[in-house]
């Protein structure tokens, strides 16, 4: 698949995905969303990927949808929910159910669905310069992307509500004290520290990180009951996983392990 | 409390419309709890948020045990309410129980520009914003990417969209009518 507004590198297990069209501030054209969509599908289906850098080119990580847009005016403005439903509600759902790890590395401005692409990922590290905004309440919209269903999880009611009525923009700094991402590194070192930390997921027990993942995924509608049940029922299974019998083997000869992702 | 106190709480959070609470001085008991049901909270630096149910052998009430875990985490909801914290201003905005914090002076003025900001703004997106946060409680992901998808549609269609988008792209502010 040749894309043109996003770029797509496989290597070693880690697959990088990076948002294309640094003029524009990575701002989503519905060729964009349509290129994400299909590029997350790929990334689903293809058992040699093991974790995935998502990443922007130039100076912005991602404006949100790209108002500008020539093909914008055909679909919509006429119905604002049909792009949702068609590409960034499957884009959304795709990286929450991928038993993958994702880690965004947020190189700078997050803004709109751009932000909340970043919500979606599993862990999320920023450039010191970089800053988050819910820019929707700016033009008279609410936040998608599931950003009304993971800023109050993030950071509480009452922050979601400000963040969303009044649209302000988060420096890096702010947002890891927050708890709306991981932790934030000077702009030079992004890269490098994002991609180690991605790599190591690579390497890492990808059964259990594909039950961690679910495991959290599940906890937001279950009671505390059902969760121990479930926490059981993966535990029992990753238990009789070859990573597991070598992840104690090398603890108890104090070596560092080599997981299979079996 | 079920006659008063509870229909009021629901009154608050199913209004369509931003409330902003300005906490001039303390707020104990239920009168903290009043302040976590509004939707933006500015407070005083010298005002404190007292959770004092326990002290005279209740549980927070209007709602303060729902509340409280769900803006400050689970563990810091057990100890606020077990132990009858007493929280000053500028650690309720740490823990996310207050927006911001000001100078005493300063709280009403700063207050009333933001009511008024809000009262100028795309009021139907407020509505849906307040309405999806409040369904976000208990729905899931999946469930909130439909109302997301609804409630966007919708708002998709508003005069307030129009002159969002027109302002955002001609680089002015815009004028929100609320429709």
């Amino acid at each position: 698949m040749q894309y043109e507004k996003i770029l797509l590198a496989k290597k070693d297990g880690l697959a990088t995905l990076t948002f294309n069209a640094p003029d524009r501030l990575n701002a989503v054209s519905r060729k964009m969303v349509a290129e994400i969509k299909l590029c997350w599908e790929d990334l689903a289906a293809d058992s040699s990927v093991r974790a995935v850098l998502l990443t922007g080119s130039g100076r912005g990580f991602c404006a949100g949808a790209d108002l500008a847009d020539p093909d914008r005016e055909a679909s919509a403005t006429a119905d604002s929910g049909a792009a949702l439903e068609k590409y960034f509600n499957p884009v959304i759902r795709l990286m929450r159910a991928l038993p993958k790890p994702i880690v965004s590395a947020v190189n700078g401005v997050a803004a709109g669905v751009g932000m909340s692409f970043v919500l979606a990922s599993d862990i999320a590290i920023a450039a010191k310069s970089a800053s988050f905004l819910q820019a929707f309440a700016r033009i008279g919209l609410l936040p998608d992307g599931g950003s009304t269903w993971f800023l109050p999880r993030l950071v509480g009611e009452q922050r979601a509500r400000a963040l969303a009525m009044l649209a302000p923009q988060i420096p890096a700094e702010q947002a890891k004290e927050w708890g709306l991402i991981w932790d934030v590194v000077e702009d030079g070192e992004l890269m490098k520290t994002a991609t180690e930390l991605a790599r190591r997921l690579a390497e890492g027990p990808a059964m259990s990180l594909a039950r961690i993942k679910e495991a959290m995924n599940r906890a937001s509608g279950n009671d505390l009951g059902r969760q121990l049940d479930l926490e059981r029922d993966f535990q029992r299974e990753l238990g009789r996983s070859e990573d597991f019998k070598e992840g104690v083997a090398a603890f108890l000869a104090k070596r560092k392990p080599v997981f299979k992702g079996k | 409390m079920d006659r008063l106190f509870n229909p009021m709480i629901r009154a608050m959070r199913a209004l369509p419309k931003p409330i902003v609470a300005a906490v001039n001085g303390v707020a104990a008991g239920g009168g903290a709890n009043l302040a976590l049901a509004c939707d933006i909270v500015l407070t005083a630096r010298s005002a404190r948020f007292d959770q004092a149910f326990v002290r005279i052998s209740l549980l927070p009430d209007l709602g303060g045990t729902w509340f409280l875990p769900h803006i400050v985490g689970d563990a810091r909801a057990r100890a606020l309410a077990m132990l009858g914290s007493s929280v000053p201003a500028e650690d309720a905005v740490r823990m996310g129980m207050a927006w911001q914090v000001l100078d005493d002076s300063a709280l009403m003025e700063e207050a009333k520009k933001l009511a008024h900001r809000l009262a100028a703004g795309p009021t139907l997106s407020y509505a849906a914003i307040k309405q999806a946060i409040n369904a976000a409680a208990t729905n899931t992901l999946d469930q909130q990417l439909d109302l997301e998808r609804d409630s966007q549609r919708a708002l998709g269609r508003s005069a307030d969209y129009k002159e969002g988008v027109a302002a955002f792209l001609a680089k002015r502010p815009a004028t929100f009518t609320g429709r």
